[in-house]
């Protein structure tokens, strides 16, 4: 659990830098220069190493306190609904993924395949059709999640208009590189752990699984 | 199996398993599933009960009548009802096209289910959310593709029924307010709906994209089957895949997963469990596999299904990508039981696998400390030091630290990190976490779900059984075992398994161009030697006058007078002997061709800066600046204008040779001269080595057996390679800078700049210096060695670029004559596999006659 949020905020920032801040412990990093992070730098909120741009642990703890959606409240409650539902299908996300990257036996997929390959991506449908279904409901409790929908589907389209790269690759914006930014977003707005996601997801598909 | 076969409509058939062939149906009716579930019917294999409505008849089943009457053959072929009281039976229904195709229509497989036969099916099971699953989920598939519920609608409820039973009864709810009709309880009448939903998703944008994806025709038709699901209890129950081998070791042995209930659609979710504790055992699957394997010659994938401790086949293919142990060790066992042929055996493993099995590696050497084992997640291995945040691995990765990234989980913050260490290993986790997704994506070793190893990143500590290390201690990581070791490990090429020595001792029998490798170093060729390359086709000698060498080479090279040059050389022949007697004594008994120096100028020559106080040395240095130095004073022309320069190279390699045969070694010398293309220039190369030779001779009485010869690097070159044979008694394609000069490429610029571009928009097919260029080098390799042999019937001639460790540029090089290839030493397996199949193919072409009239020669130099 992220440390709450106390009363005095030890950094004052306004609108634009709080969203830069957010923006960037939901990425992770910003590659490139990033002359708009420089105040957060500055402040000992982010570190600039060579090319990359990171957010420090206590910038992390900021953006956890603030993001978090208040206990006890209406939307907390609907957004934890959509944050079980979206769960199992972080699992299949997942191993979707690795099904692309490497076969079923472990070696790693060569693409040679043009069947084993369309049937990825074909089941990758299945996972969008539930993704965006789950982020059009989370999106009527925190409007800013909409835009995954467009960055998920973008991924998609680069995908089947021949950019191989565009379920996995690390430093693009893939498929799977805008998911885990969802996911983030998501552990942020409940405070939930990496640890009991984890934990939680493992119960949610045993359940549904048989 | 029961005799119920006949039709119960005349005009549409229905095929049961295994009947297809009697029938004369193949895979254009059949599809791949009723083909596959045919031969292991004929094999005397379990399977499950079905029956196959043919492509060209598919439409009929969604006619409520006929698909009746399959419900009624099924029935009889199962010996099972549906609503029977006592274990009834369910039915499935599963779609397949007349080649192996992605995008088909899941699997319906909850039909017969119906408020009615509920309780005796959710009695069988034991698990009644289970049953409710499967059961919503084929409703939802019908409601969908064949009511005409509208899928947003459909998803809401999904969405906000994660219990599967009101999940059902909110979309049974639904059919009868949204659907053109309720949905039945008649078995019949639930298959025929099913059936109008898979020809719909057949024929819907989703399924036409699949097929383009595959280039399928767009008018591709599909073949149903019903399947007899028989329901057993939950834990004495399930669905899996399996190959039969071990994807590591490639050892015959049933490998995949199973998952305990019933299969409700392709791709089950969470990992399942080995096949190896498959309730009732594996012994039948073993069997199964054995059989097929035979029946494919090739390793087997079977899908198979378990009801009460009961093992049917689901599908059995020929597993198209078979790991490389699995492929390597599948062709040796086949040959070792009389089903396969060595040379087909050869053909069967590609180079490229053989590349992935020589995979870096720990060198274990025993004793090492294991600190943890955890899932292999990402190949590849990797030592450096433990470091606990992606912070710190990016500050070590910009000092040049080697940095392992050892976390507990993994968020986006850590994928910087992750991608500037040298491998990654998390606690937490599985194959499929993102740690793991990110690893593979980025090339990085990684080693997941190590659940043993306590973190504790504020005290900077990990621990695992009773071990404790610090962050900055080093660590051993190896993502192909998921072991991870404390200290250092050095890291180097796999040995070749004991199968794989089998294998590459088959292709060494079929291939007819030698293997030799390119290599610089003791080690290099001792590591050569034990991959089996025949000798050193390239020793390049630049090595030895670099480092703390490079102010004594500097010396000779700017030398102003003799005096001072050979003060320099002499200076320089003893480090040269010594460097030479290793490797000669690593070489052994084989051929070793060692170039002599080939450096363009500018690499010996001070940059500014360096030495720059010097003023006299700054002035010389300007002097013999060149303008291009790859096409400058390099290679021979060097020894032309410093004439002491070649014979003291070769009065040291002469001095370390009689030192090496003193202790009863006696490799075969090969002396090259490089970059020549004036014959001239080569025969007063030539006669320089000679005077050494006679000089080493008169001194200590010992006739240095050698031989001499030239690289053809230029155009010039190749096309007077007789006038060259007069003076050479071998010919070395330096391959690299022949295509630089060939095309007029500057390989440092056009690599990096142009090559891309000219493959993209299809100038290039790819870049000739991976791949020959056949129409071009190619042909100037095929008149230089016809020009050569005519003049010099007994002359060597190799190949030494980067291409000799190229299949397809192997391909290319077998049919020209040359006696052998030299490649790196790791290339050296797949340079010998990939000279075989090169043998094997060409002779498959030319047919047997030409064969039988080719002369293999018995050694190679």
């Amino acid at each position: 659990m992220t440390q709450p949020a106390t009363g005095t905020d030890p950094h004052p920032l306004d609108d634009a830098a709080r969203a830069a801040l957010t923006d960037l412990v939901v990425r992770g990093m910003r590659r490139g220069p990033a002359p708009d992070l420089d105040r957060l730098v500055q402040a000992g909120l982010a570190l600039a190493k060579g090319p990359v741009t990171m957010p420090t642990a206590s910038a992390r703890t900021l953006v956890g306190g603030w993001s978090r959606l208040p206990a006890g409240s209406p939307e907390r409650e609907r957004v934890t609904v959509l944050y079980h539902a979206f769960l199992p299908v972080n699992s299949r996300l997942r191993e979707l993924c690795t099904a692309w990257q490497r076969r079923p036996d472990g070696a790693p997929n060569d693409h040679g395949d043009a069947v084993y390959d369309a049937s990825v991506r074909d089941q990758f449908d299945d996972v969008h059709t539930a993704i965006t279904q789950i982020i059009r409901r989370l999106a009527d409790q925190v409007p800013a999640l909409a835009r995954y929908r467009g960055e998920l589907g973008a991924a998609l389209d680069a995908f089947d208009a021949g950019d191989t790269t565009a379920l996995t690759a690390p430093l693009s914006d893939s498929y799977h590189t805008v998911w885990m930014r969802l996911h983030q977003e998501l552990l942020l707005l409940l405070g939930v752990s990496r640890a009991e996601d984890e934990a939680l997801e493992n119960l949610l598909v045993s359940r549904a699984g048989g | 199996m029961s005799t119920a076969s006949s039709a119960p409509f005349p005009g549409v058939p229905l095929i049961p398993y295994g009947h297809g062939h009697v029938r004369g149906l193949d895979a254009a009716e059949l599809g791949t599933h009723g083909m596959e579930m045919d031969s292991l019917v004929r094999l005397g294999l379990p399977t499950v009960p079905g029956l196959t409505i043919p492509a060209s008849r598919a439409g009929d089943l969604t006619d409520t009548a006929v698909a009746r009457g399959a419900v009624e053959l099924l029935s009889a072929l199962a010996s099972r009802r549906v609503g029977q009281s006592e274990r009834p039976m369910l039915i499935r229904l599963v779609a397949s096209a007349p080649v192996p195709a992605a995008g088909l229509p899941p699997m319906v497989a909850g039909l017969g289910l119906c408020l009615d036969t509920a309780p005796a099916l959710c009695a069988a099971i034991g698990r009644a959310e289970v049953l409710y699953e499967t059961w919503s989920a084929t409703v939802r598939s019908i409601a969908e593709g064949a009511l005409g519920v509208p899928a947003d609608d459909i998803d809401g409820v999904v969405l906000d029924n994660p219990d599967p039973a009101k999940r059902l009864h909110a979309l049974l709810e639904m059919c009868e307010r949204l659907g053109s009709r309720p949905y039945p309880d008649d078995p019949a009448e639930q298959v025929a709906l099913a059936a109008t939903a898979k020809l719909a998703r057949w024929r819907s944008p989703r399924g036409r994209r699949a097929r383009a994806a595959q280039s399928l025709p767009a008018g591709t038709p599909i073949a149903l089957h019903l399947q007899a699901l028989l329901i057993g209890p939950w834990a004495r129950s399930g669905h899996g895949s399996a190959t039969s081998r071990d994807p590591d070791s490639g050892a015959f042995a049933p490998s995949g997963v199973f998952h305990r209930g019933v299969r409700r659609n392709e791709s089950p979710s969470g990992p399942g469990e080995p096949v190896t504790r498959l309730p009732g055992g594996a012994d039948l699957l073993r069997a199964a596999l054995a059989t097929l394997e035979h029946h494919f010659n090739a390793v087997a994938y079977v899908g198979f299904e378990l009801r009460d401790g009961e093992l049917a086949l689901l599908s059995a293919a020929p597993y198209d990508h078979p790991s490389p142990a699995a492929a390597v060790r599948l062709a040796v066992d086949l040959v070792a039981a009389d089903t396969m042929d060595r040379a087909t055996a050869v053909l069967s493993v590609a180079p490229q696998q053989v590349q992935a099995l020589l995979h870096p590696q720990l060198r274990l050497r025993g004793g090492e400390p294991l600190l943890v084992r955890g899932l292999a997640a990402s190949p590849g291995a990797a030592s450096g030091r433990i470091t606990l945040s992606s912070v710190d691995a990016v500050e070590r990765a910009a000092d040049g630290v080697p940095a392992i990234l050892v976390m507990t989980e993994t968020t986006p913050a850590d994928v910087p990190g992750l991608l500037a260490a040298d491998a990654v290993v998390t606690t937490g986790g599985g194959l499929a976490s993102h740690a793991a997704v990110v690893a593979r994506g980025a090339g990085r070793p990684a080693v997941c779900g190590a659940s043993a190893l306590r973190v504790d990143p504020v005290a900077g500590r990990v621990s695992a059984d009773g071990r404790e290390l610090r962050e900055g201690d080093v660590i051993s990581v190896d993502g192909r075992t998921g072991e991870v070791y404390a200290g250092a490990v050095q890291v180097r090429p796999a040995a070749p398994s004991a199968e794989l020595d089998v294998l590459l001792g088959w292709a060494d029998d079929h291939r007819r161009l030698g293997v030799r490798a390119n290599a610089d170093t003791a080690a290099d060729a001792a590591s050569a030697v034990r991959l089996g390359a025949e000798g050193i086709g390239l020793c390049r000698t630049e090595h030895q006058f670099l480092g703390a060498r490079l102010p004594l080479v500097r010396r000779v090279i700017m030398a102003e007078d003799a005096d001072d040059e050979r003060e320099a050389l002499v200076a320089l022949a003893d480090a040269q002997r010594a460097d030479f007697r290793d490797l000669l004594r690593a070489v052994g008994d084989r051929p070793l061709t060692v170039r002599l120096l080939d450096a363009p100028m500018h690499e010996f020559l001070p940059h500014d800066g360096d030495g720059g106080d010097d003023d006299w040395q700054a002035a010389r240095a300007a002097a013999l600046r060149e303008a291009n130095p790859m096409l400058g004073v390099r290679g021979v022309r060097l020894a032309v204008v410093r004439p002491g320069l070649y014979p003291a190279q070769v009065g040291a390699l002469f001095a370390a040779w009689i030192d090496v045969a003193a202790e009863g070694v006696r490799p075969a010398l090969e002396v090259m001269i490089p970059l020549v293309s004036i014959p001239r220039e080569l025969a007063l190369a030539a006669t320089d080595v000679a005077a050494v030779a006679t000089d080493v001779a008169r001194r200590t009485g010992v006739d240095i057996p050698y031989r001499i010869g030239t690289m053809v690097e230029t155009p010039r070159a190749a096309l007077l390679a007789g006038q060259l044979a007069a003076h050479a008694e071998f010919l070395s394609f330096g391959t690299n800078d022949l295509t630089q000069l060939t095309y007029g490429f500057s390989r440092d610029d056009v690599e990096s700049r142009l090559l891309a571009t000219y493959v993209e928009r299809g100038l290039l097919p790819s870049s000739p210096f991976a791949e020959l260029d056949g129409e071009g080098v190619g042909a100037l390799l095929a008149i230089a060695i016809r020009r050569a042999r005519a003049a010099r019937p007994d002359i060597t001639i190799g190949v030494c670029g980067e291409h000799g460790g190229d299949p397809a540029s192997i391909a290319l090089l077998e049919p020209l004559g040359l006696d052998y290839i030299s490649c790196s030493p790791r290339r050296v397996p797949v340079a010998r596999l990939a000279a075989a199949q090169a043998r094997l193919n060409a002779a498959a072409t030319q047919g047997e006659d030409a064969m039988a009239s080719m002369i293999i020669p018995e050694g190679l130099s």
